[in-house]
């Protein structure tokens, strides 16, 4: 994965202010210069969608991005072609989605990591004729989940968080806890951290955003799998969420959509305030924070800046997941397909629909604009 | 015991029965011959098949050096200098909570195979038999969500009590669990699992066990736990083994569940009531990492699924092979039983020397020698 090779990006470029440099290179002009407030102005839509269309499409990958693509799936055989299936495969994961569509068997891959180096290689000799893109599709955000008796609401700075979750803290009536929360009373209940035990996109997201905010305290590597040995490690976001939930003076992380039931608590990112998730709160942190880094003509790869997440209201730890598909594709019926589907994907009603459905939150318009420019390309 | 055609596995044949008699061959039968030839031959290939693609998949990873390498150097895979170091962890797990689970399964296996061929009424053996089988019938994911919302709850606060008065055994050690997902639960759960084939294997053999040495032992006056233990244990002690070592092959390769249950860790470790000290298996370890892993760390996880492949295997192998050299269809059956049999009862016979039991073994001995029912 290239998360790491990112993170490493995303820390020189948050040390110094390159990233407009860094932006003005890539070539998809404009990114950089995204306005910070939520724009809510015209409505982005895809190519123009023959509603005769028919066929199906093949792909995989990421789960957190599963229950989306159902959503969108049945938005657009409702709304735009209800000729066309698309068979989307979240048992792969992201390392097997990306793997299959490398194989060719997949038309589009959904990753929670844009392609590395290695996969960016092999993916050029794929779309022969064409570029491998990476689109960002699915916007989210990683809760910090907690159960604790008799505490119904939780402040938790981005230095706290990464003290517990690298077990530094150890106890829910520490000194750093009871800063965050004056007015709490907490018990001296021993903290247990449960993480997910599977490699997992989320993990990613959120090992990024401990080590980009406090590179201090949480000194492990960024990546799929979770590097700090000693917590309860369970299997899936599900898992997380009900071991959280089941347990006492537990705290772990999920992703936001499929929390149920569970309190999470308001957390601080670079800024001072805590903030509550809200779907809005992610699109405005993704707004303010995320640019393109480009790895070739039309890529979308986004690099999350977090010391930009200042915004009182835009929720810190953000959660993306992408779509891997060429341009060019092999057999000119899938193209138009994918790009149909795609086109819908990343319209502002597609991602009302993931939002509304699916629990997902909007990706900002200026994002969506660069996508269907993208989008526009594939055939 | 009413003529002298009781036959007994181990005894003599009928002269020329060791000689096969030849058949004239039609049509028919040669294409039978080579249809189950053929079928016989399709499992080898099959095997053959496996373990090679999981070989040629392995090779490039067990070769690498992955503290070096850019891709086993992360992800699931990282902090491991080479495989084996990665892989031995696992194969600890792996056997560790296949073994919490035989201990747990194979006395009450035992007790209620023996209850169903030896002491419950006929009807009532019959639907427990069912009930037995119809555990194995059960998908491993619904053992695997029992063992989260019920089994795991069930068990925390004995894991607890035993964890806080009992910290200085080793075993009970570390800090307790806070959400029941220990090894211990996974390992009930695979009890839970196993169970029903070690249960109907040593039904089927305690079955098996000739009415002539059961009614000599109670005519000789022993009690029904006396004629069982002298007479249908030893008959049966190989074919118990082997199920044993059958249902440990199963726990060896089960994933849903010890994936689901267990808070694993890549360590070797003893402690049965922690969230944060307990070994991954093999199987589950794969399920887990398979999906995110790229290229090389797949191959490595398949590496370590070979691992699994030869541990399985070999279990396989000797439980095959204690069936086939001591089982009771065997020709040298009876006599290996009757040895296998005699040095774990020596103490027990002679401090019993004077009961009805003892001569029941020497008079079984003596008709077993001299051919002539008793």
């Amino acid at each position: 994965m290239n998360i790491k090779r990112l993170s490493a990006i995303a820390a020189v470029v948050g040390a110094g202010a390159l990233i407009l440099a860094g932006c003005s290179t890539t070539g998809t002009d404009g990114s950089s210069s995204k306005p910070s407030s939520t724009p809510t102005d015209t409505a982005v839509t895809g190519p123009k969608v023959d509603s005769s269309l028919s066929g199906t499409i093949t792909a995989g990958g990421s789960s957190a991005q599963a229950n989306a693509e159902t959503a969108w799936t049945a938005a657009f055989q409702g709304t735009q072609a209800s000729g066309v299936t698309v068979n989307y495969d979240k048992s792969q994961g992201s390392g097997g989605g990306v793997t299959n569509w490398l194989n060719g068997s997949y038309d589009f891959a959904g990753s929670d990591a844009a392609l590395n180096a290695t996969q960016l290689a092999s993916a050029k000799t794929l779309c022969t004729g064409g570029d491998p893109v990476d689109i960002p599709a699915y916007l989210s955000g990683v809760a910090i989940i907690f159960h604790l008796d008799g505490v119904t609401s939780l402040n938790l700075s981005s230095a706290t968080i990464a003290k517990i979750f690298t077990l530094q803290i150890k106890t829910w009536d520490d000194a750093a806890i009871k800063a965050d929360n004056p007015n709490a009373t907490l018990p001296s209940t021993p903290i247990t951290v449960v993480t997910r035990s599977d490699g997992s996109g989320t993990t990613a997201n959120f090992t990024k955003y401990l080590h980009d905010t406090q590179p201090s305290i949480f000194t492990q590597t960024v990546g799929t799998a979770w590097p700090v040995a000693g917590t309860s490690g369970q299997q899936g976001g599900s898992g997380v969420v009900n071991a959280v939930a089941a347990g006492a003076g537990t705290i772990g992380y999920a992703d936001q959509s499929s929390i149920g039931s569970t309190t999470a608590a308001s957390v601080s990112g670079s800024g001072k305030d805590f903030v509550k998730y809200s779907a809005e709160g992610a699109t405005e942190a993704f707004d303010s924070a995320a640019s393109v880094e480009a790895q070739g003509t039309g890529d979308l790869t986004e690099v999350v800046d977090y010391s930009k997440i200042t915004g009182t209201s835009a929720y810190p730890i953000p959660l993306l997941s992408y779509v891997i598909t060429c341009t060019v594709h092999k057999d000119a019926t899938q193209g138009k397909l994918t790009q149909a589907y795609l086109g819908y994907v990343l319209s502002t009603q597609g991602q009302q629909v993931g939002s509304k459905n699916a629990g997902a939150a909007p990706l900002p318009t200026s994002v969506l604009k660069l996508a269907q420019k993208t989008i526009a390309t594939i055939k | 015991m009413s003529n002298q055609t009781v036959s007994r596995p181990g005894t003599e044949r009928p002269t020329g029965a060791a000689t096969r008699v030849k058949a004239k061959a039609r049509p028919a039968d040669r294409i039978f011959l080579g249809l189950s030839t053929g079928s016989a031959a399709l499992i080898m290939v099959i095997l053959a098949a496996v373990a090679l693609f999981l070989i040629i998949q392995a090779a490039p990873a067990i070769a690498q050096n992955w503290s070096t390498s850019s891709d086993l150097s992360k992800g699931p895979t990282e902090g491991h200098a080479n495989f084996w170091v990665y892989v031995l962890p696992l194969i600890w797990g792996t056997l560790w909570s296949s073994a919490i689970a035989l201990v747990i399964s194979a006395p009450i296996a035992i007790g209620i195979a023996l209850f169903i061929s030896h002491y419950a009424p006929r009807r009532l053996a019959g639907a427990l038999g069912y009930l037995v089988d119809l555990l194995a019938a059960v998908p491993s994911i619904i053992f695997g969500l029992w063992g989260i919302f019920v089994i795991r709850p069930f068990l925390k606060p004995l894991e607890v009590w035993l964890n806080t008065h009992l910290n200085w055994f080793p075993l009970f050690s570390g800090p307790a669990t806070s959400t029941g997902s220990t090894i211990f639960a996974g390992s009930v759960v695979l009890a839970v699992m196993i169970l029903p084939i070690i249960t109907s294997i040593s039904r089927e053999i305690f079955l098996q066990t000739p009415r002539l040495h059961e009614e000599a032992a109670l005519a000789l006056g022993a009690t029904k736990w006396e004629m069982i233990r002298y007479a249908v244990f030893p008959y049966a002690r190989s074919g118990v083994i082997s199920a044993i070592l059958l249902g440990l092959g199963r726990a060896l390769g089960e994933t849903m569940a010890i994936a689901l249950i267990v808070s694993p860790s890549l360590i070797f470790s003893l402690k049965l009531f922690t969230d944060s000290a307990n070994p991954q298996t093999i199987a589950a370890n794969l399920a887990l990492n398979f999906p995110e892993s790229d290229q090389l760390q797949r191959q490595a996880l398949i590496g370590t699924g070979l691992m699994l492949f030869v541990i399985s295997l070999a279990v396989n192998f000797i439980a095959r092979g204690i069936i086939t050299r001591t089982g009771p269809n065997s020709k040298r059956g009876t006599r290996r039983i009757k040895r296998l049999g005699t040095p774990a009862d020596t103490q027990s016979v002679a401090t019993a020397s004077e009961s009805p039991v003892a001569a029941l073994r020497h008079e079984d001995e003596s008709t077993e020698t001299d051919g002539s029912p008793a």
